[in-house]
């Protein structure tokens, strides 16, 4: 039994369970999915456990763009929530895992910071970026308002000093200044994030350790597979580079796995090695255009189920609450396909196959 | 003295010519609370605009003149008294800040130039230190035609990933200088790789060495260069420096004078911007405490002989919400409006319970800290901080009054229970010393029941507080029927008037209070309907009959049961006063213990003993008061919400 053990869990389970039994299930995704348009898809959604966090906005304020971040307040309660009812050994993974926002809204200051101010005099620049932040209160370490206000990338990084993004971006900043391109600060950004991630996992000990790597290192198989093969398909990077940019550790995707696509080998076959139940990956890559985002939903409903399974079994260690916090990021995604979807009077079969939780009801 | 200051409502109509002078007098004197008139008049939009413009530019004036002051290390220092006779131009005053800040600007601007150089020289000093001791001229390398090198730093989670991507080529690839963050590294090929080494080498992030222009040589003469230039920047440093004093020197003054001018002007522009304009006159609206308002008047008088001031005392009855509240002033309260405030601000017709607070605090605190030495000791450091005299201390000047008020009640509370510094019963300069009244410990029974008494006793002055309070309001539903008005408090004493008389406290039949207290219980039951009829609101209840009948059962349960809890809450008064006793106690044997022989051990554990109980006990039953204070007698009668009386000032020792 890990440190922590059933003592350490019991309250975090407990209480991990009730949260999950409030998640909404394939049907009400359905439901929800069924609506007329935007205003009819909010009116539904105030019926769910979104409900306190959507009727906090008043009409006049309602934005698909603002309806998406009160969702994502609920995401942000729980992982307060989470975190501070996590064994004292289990805190850093999670608090590492919750700092993904935080890289995100950094990096959307620098997007931000690089888009300028906007054509309307009316909406500062602040006003425009800090609707896409991901609403982590205190949690946070960014100046992120001061960041957008210094004007350029290199005063919004100066602002980092002390941060944990220091160290990183002083190395990226070098390439920044002579590429002016956002592509290395992010890169590094990412790398960095998941390293730490990997590393917090790989402290813990028994079935914690065992659990984490698991729910951890699906999560690095699918973003590392995946930018695998957006670096080699989009941007057409050299082999060395595609290695620089990507992790040589995950669960089950290899470094070999990762070192093969950058060489050149067929994609589809180290796909069908790692997710033998992801059919026609040949098809889905014949146009990437489409088929990337496709093929990256069918490794987000992998991982879903795989996160399901956590549940089942010994509930005393840390896969538990992990599992949930990505199944609750997971559900903000489906959310967010909804409200642009029907903001933007998509038809209903050009959305419904990117519903993460609705698809795999039918499936 | 029991009431916030009366507050008379005042309106001026000022001619245009007299603005500035009414403004100044109004915000000289600090008892003018001002309120929003800048409503839309003839041509009042206008005029508005014109003095919200004035104050942005002086705000951004105010703002340029701070920043040089900054770099100049420039202390704002405590405001000046201006007597300006017209405000600010900012195109009068525009040529001679630029002038300074272009002087400081440039200054500070070579000197952030020099700082970064030396920056940087000293990044490629640290990265070419490890490699001092080759003997080799390195600036061929730059050109080599045959060969690639790369000498740079890299992040040490890059290097093996860095070495994995250039696996399918030959290469070498050296770490020059360890370091858990940013080692040094040198990595070198054939030129005909050296797109893929390049390639690796920028995704892998490796910051290549770039040497300053004009540095040859091995290692080691490089390093003696870059020293030496290091050294000639820093004097170039030092001497810019010496310039950022001598300026700050030069205009010292001139800034102090310009930015405390500025500032008032802001203020008084801020005012204005407020001010409701007629076409050649202002409208001023606001509050003054009725004992400063002769002096006001007459002041204005004398500085605008055309002015028209119309007053209009307030009445403390009805609805106040929006008259300014200004706490008296009186140096013994003042710690005690400090607990009252954190609460809540008292309403301007609601009785101020800093008075109350005064008297019932130190007395529950006392109760429960009983004892003559700590008592002392307390009030001594409560002194201590008043005085200011210790640094340390200084911050929380504002508490050594209630500390010391506390100190001295819980000394006379050390001579009824016959306590100092834990022991009782002691002989101590020839007097001896016994509980006046009784020690807690050894009367437990009776020191819980006085207590239980006392609290009664609050709760019931609460109650009645809140009924005057209510009636003060006209709110005659609350007043009657509310939980804490006439209803709910004869429901409290009918209850206790049944309980005393069941236990043969009271000689008066027990059903009597029994009736009353059915009588009364309904009343507080269906309080919702009453106040709704008092009041003429309809519907008289929101939903159901039968929702309303459960809810207003469990609400006349919930009342009961928080009557019941607020009494027996008193209890701990006593409890406190008996835990004072035994933790003394625990002392006393862990001294012994120590020393049996009454040695110096048992004397330094005694001291300690002492001063753990006067911060640690202290603390605790401070919080305990508070609470008792905060929710079991303020609920009672002490709804709060008031707006504080800012007054409009320029600063703090300006006098008009």
């Amino acid at each position: 039994m890990p440190p922590g053990g059933v003592s350490g869990y019991a309250a975090i389970s407990a209480r991990v369970r009730a949260m999950y039994s409030t998640a909404l299930t394939a049907q009400d995704l359905t439901s929800l999915s069924g609506t007329s348009d935007f205003i009819a898809l909010i009116g539904q959604l105030k019926s769910t456990v979104y409900g306190p966090y959507i009727e906090s906005l008043k009409d006049k304020e309602l934005t698909p763009r603002r309806a998406i971040l009160q969702c994502k307040r609920r995401l942000a309660d729980a992982y307060d929530s989470v975190i501070h009812m996590a064994p004292e050994h289990a805190r850093p993974l999670l608090a590492q895992l919750y700092r993904y926002y935080e890289v995100d809204n950094l990096k959307a200051v620098l997007r931000g910071v690089v888009a300028g101010p906007s054509w309307n005099p009316d909406i500062t620049l602040w006003d425009r970026v800090q609707d896409v932040l991901f609403p982590l209160g205190a949690m946070t370490v960014l100046p992120a308002q001061a960041m957008v206000e210094s004007g350029s990338v290199v005063s919004a990084v100066e602002l980092l000093k002390g941060t944990p993004y220091e160290e990183t971006l002083s190395f990226a900043m070098k390439r920044y200044s002579a590429e002016q391109n956002l592509f290395s600060l992010e890169v590094a950004l990412d790398l960095d994030y998941w390293r730490q991630l990997w590393r917090e996992a790989k402290r813990l000990a028994g079935q914690d350790r065992e659990q984490a790597l698991r729910v951890i290192g699906s999560l690095i198989d699918m973003n590392n597979l995946m930018w695998a093969i957006r670096y080699r398909i989009y941007h057409q990077l050299s082999e060395e580079e595609l290695i620089n940019y990507t992790l040589p550790f995950g669960y089950h995707v290899r470094d070999e796995d990762i070192r093969a696509i950058a060489a050149g080998v067929d994609i589809s076959s180290v796909v069908a090695r790692v997710y033998p139940d992801v059919s026609n990956t040949n098809i889905l890559l014949d146009n990437p255009q489409h088929g990337l985002p496709r093929l990256e939903v069918e490794l987000k409903r992998f991982l879903m189920k795989r996160c399901v399974a956590t549940f089942v079994g010994n509930p005393f260690h840390v896969g538990i609450p992990l599992a949930y916090l990505v199944l609750c990021d997971l559900e903000i995604q489906d959310l967010t396909v909804l409200i642009e979807a029907k903001s933007s009077q998509m038809p209903d079969e050009e959305f419904r196959s990117y519903l993460l939780k609705a698809s795999l009801a039918k499936g | 003295m029991f009431f916030p200051k009366a507050m008379t409502e005042i309106e001026l109509i000022v001619p245009s010519k007299d603005l500035l002078a009414v403004t100044k007098t109004l915000s000289g004197r600090g008892v003018f609370h001002q309120a929003d008139s800048g409503y839309s008049g003839a041509g009042g939009e206008s005029g508005a605009n014109t003095w919200l413009e004035k104050t942005t530019a002086y705000a951004a004036l105010e703002r340029r003149i701070q920043v040089i002051m900054q770099v100049l290390n420039l202390d704002e220092g405590q405001p000046r008294s201006t007597n300006i006779e017209k405000m600010i131009e900012v195109e009068a005053v525009l040529p001679t800040l630029e002038r300074i800040e272009q002087e400081v600007k440039s200054v500070s601007d070579q000197l952030a130039e020099e700082r970064k150089r030396v920056e940087q020289l000293e990044s490629v000093l640290r990265q070419l230190e490890p490699v001092a001791d080759v003997d080799v001229d390195i600036s061929p390398l730059r050109n080599s035609h045959y060969l690639f090198s790369m000498l740079g730093v890299i992040p040490v989670a890059n290097v093996d990933r860095l070495q994995t991507s250039l696996a399918r080529i030959p290469y070498v690839f050296l770490t020059l200088r360890s370091d858990p963050q940013k080692p040094v590294v040198w990595l070198a090929g054939t030129r005909s790789n050296s797109d893929v080494l390049e390639r690796a080498a920028r995704s892998a992030y490796l910051n290549p060495l770039t040497l300053p222009d004009g540095y040859e040589g091995s290692p080691a003469q490089i390093i003696s260069s870059l020293r030496k230039t290091i050294e000639n920047t820093q004097q170039s440093i030092s001497q810019l420096k010496q310039e950022l004093i001598r300026l700050g020197d030069l205009h010292k003054e001139q800034l102090l004078t310009l930015l405390w001018s500025i500032h008032t002007s802001r203020i008084l522009s801020e005012a204005i911007v407020r001010f409701g304009r007629l076409r050649y006159t202002y409208l001023i609206v606001g509050w003054v405490p009725s004992d400063d308002l002769e002096i006001l008047t007459q002041r204005l008088k004398l500085v605008s002989k055309e002015i028209l001031i119309e007053t209009l005392p307030t009445k403390r009855g009805g609805h106040n919400q929006n008259v300014p509240v200004a706490l008296q002033d009186s140096k013994f309260l003042r710690p005690f409006q400090m607990l009252v405030t954190t609460y809540a601000r008292p309403r301007y017709g609601e009785l101020d319970p800093t008075w109350l607070i005064a008297l019932t605090f130190p007395l529950l605190f006392g109760a429960m800290f009983g004892d003559i030495g700590q008592g002392l000791v307390l009030a001594g450091l409560g002194a201590l901080m008043s005085s200011k005299k210790v640094k340390a201390l200084r911050g929380m000047a504002g508490l050594g009054g209630l500390i010391t008020i506390c100190g001295l009640v819980a000394t006379f509370f050390g001579f009824l229970y016959g306590s100092i510094f834990g022991f009782e019963d002691v002989e101590l300069f020839g007097f001896r010393i016994h509980p006046l009244w009784i020690s807690p410990i050894h009367n437990i029974m009776q020191i819980l029941t006085v207590a239980v008494g006392a609290g009664i006793v609050l709760l019931t002055l609460g109650f009645l507080v809140g009924i005057f309070n209510a009636a003060m309001s006209r709110d005659l539903g609350h007043l009657f029927f509310g939980h804490n008005g006439i209803a709910g408090f004869t429901l409290y004493l009918s209850l206790l008037g049944a309980g005393g008389a069941s236990f043969g406290i009271l000689h008066i039949a027990p059903h009597i209070f029994i009736a009353l207290a059915i009588l009364s219980g309904a009343a507080v039951m269906f309080s919702e309907i009453f106040i709704n009829l008092v009041e003429g609101h309809r519907p008289l209840i929101d939903g159901g009959v039968g929702t309303y009948i459960i809810q207003a059962v469990v609400e006349l349960f919930e009342v009961v049961i928080s009557f019941l809890s607020n009494t027996l809450s008193y209890v701990r008064v006593g409890a406190f006063a008996v835990a004072h006793g035994g933790l003394s106690a625990a002392i006393f044997i862990l001294a012994e213990l120590g020393s049996p022989a009454h040695g110096v051990v048992y004397w330094i554990v005694v001291a300690l003993g002492n001063l753990f109980i006067i911060g640690f006990e202290g603390l605790i039953v401070g919080i305990q008061t508070m609470r008792l204070s905060y929710y079991e007698f303020f609920s009672k009668f002490f709804t709060g919400g008031g707006m504080r009386f800012e007054s409009l000032t320029l600063n703090p020792v300006d006098d008009e």
